[in-house]
């Protein structure tokens, strides 16, 4: 049986493997878009930093 | 662990003020950058990016400045110190991204005329740095009288400067290859 896709992991739009979560930044976005997003018993919103291990490359997302 | 990917260690040239010395340093500490084995590097002149100022941060981000922050393991910054602070300019561009910063080094050049070669600018950025996720490291380069440093056409007067730089890039790089191997193998989780 081929190994299941970890759904908390990033995968690299590069390479295609799953990349290291490595950050958790709170960020203060002001913009209006992101107005709800806030995590109100955080004040901001957790954003997540992931790079991938074979390219090195970045990416993030909301948590 | 992938480990033949040369690191890559832009410098930016925080000034875009017509007759900047802190051009002779960044051109130097960019040359020295380039006889490291293993790394490859570029110097950034922001008074090149063509960023808008009727808006400000990652709304503005530039194209090919957020793909070299991206690829970057490292970064210096060479900054003048202008009434003690860094140009408006170089924070206009440094806020254009955050993502690409994220665990990743910094060293801190400063350059000035007077006799204290831009430690009060270096300490005003620190706090910026952190905030933007970079990882400053303990070494510094101070450009002091700079104006005593290089001919007019950029010229190095002394080699004492060479040494302060190797030992300065000496620590960038070991922090630069420590974050990488964090940021892409240790799980915050």
């Amino acid at each position: 049986m081929g190994a299941v896709a970890n759904p908390d992991k990033m995968i690299c739009s590069h390479c295609k493997v799953e990349m290291n979560h490595h950050c958790d930044k709170m960020v203060y976005n002001v913009d209006a878009h992101d107005a709800g997003k806030t995590d109100p018993s955080m004040g901001g919103i957790i954003e997540e930093f992931h790079t991938c291990p074979k390219c090195g490359g970045g990416a993030s997302r909301h948590a | 662990m992938e480990t033949s990917r040369a690191l890559f260690i832009p410098v930016i040239l925080g000034t875009a003020r017509m007759g900047r010395m802190s051009l002779h340093a960044a051109r130097l500490v960019t040359e020295e950058l380039s006889k490291c084995a293993g790394v490859e590097t570029d110097l950034i002149d922001i008074a090149n990016l063509p960023l808008p100022t009727n808006d400000a941060g990652e709304a503005i981000k530039q194209a090919d400045f957020s793909a070299k922050m991206s690829k970057a393991d490292a970064l210096v910054v060479v900054s003048p110190e202008y009434n003690h602070g860094y140009s408006g300019l170089l924070k206009h561009v440094l806020d254009s991204c955050l993502k690409e910063y994220i665990h990743k080094a910094v060293g801190i050049v400063g350059v000035s005329a007077g006799p204290f070669g831009g430690t009060r600018v270096i300490q005003n950025l620190l706090p910026v740095m952190r905030e933007l996720g970079l990882v400053t490291i303990f070494w510094d380069a101070n450009f002091s009288s700079v104006q005593k440093v290089f001919t007019e056409e950029g010229g190095l007067l002394g080699d004492s400067y060479i040494r302060r730089i190797d030992k300065f890039l000496k620590e960038l790089i070991w922090m630069a290859k420590t974050l990488r191997h964090g940021r892409e193998q240790i799980s915050l989780t």
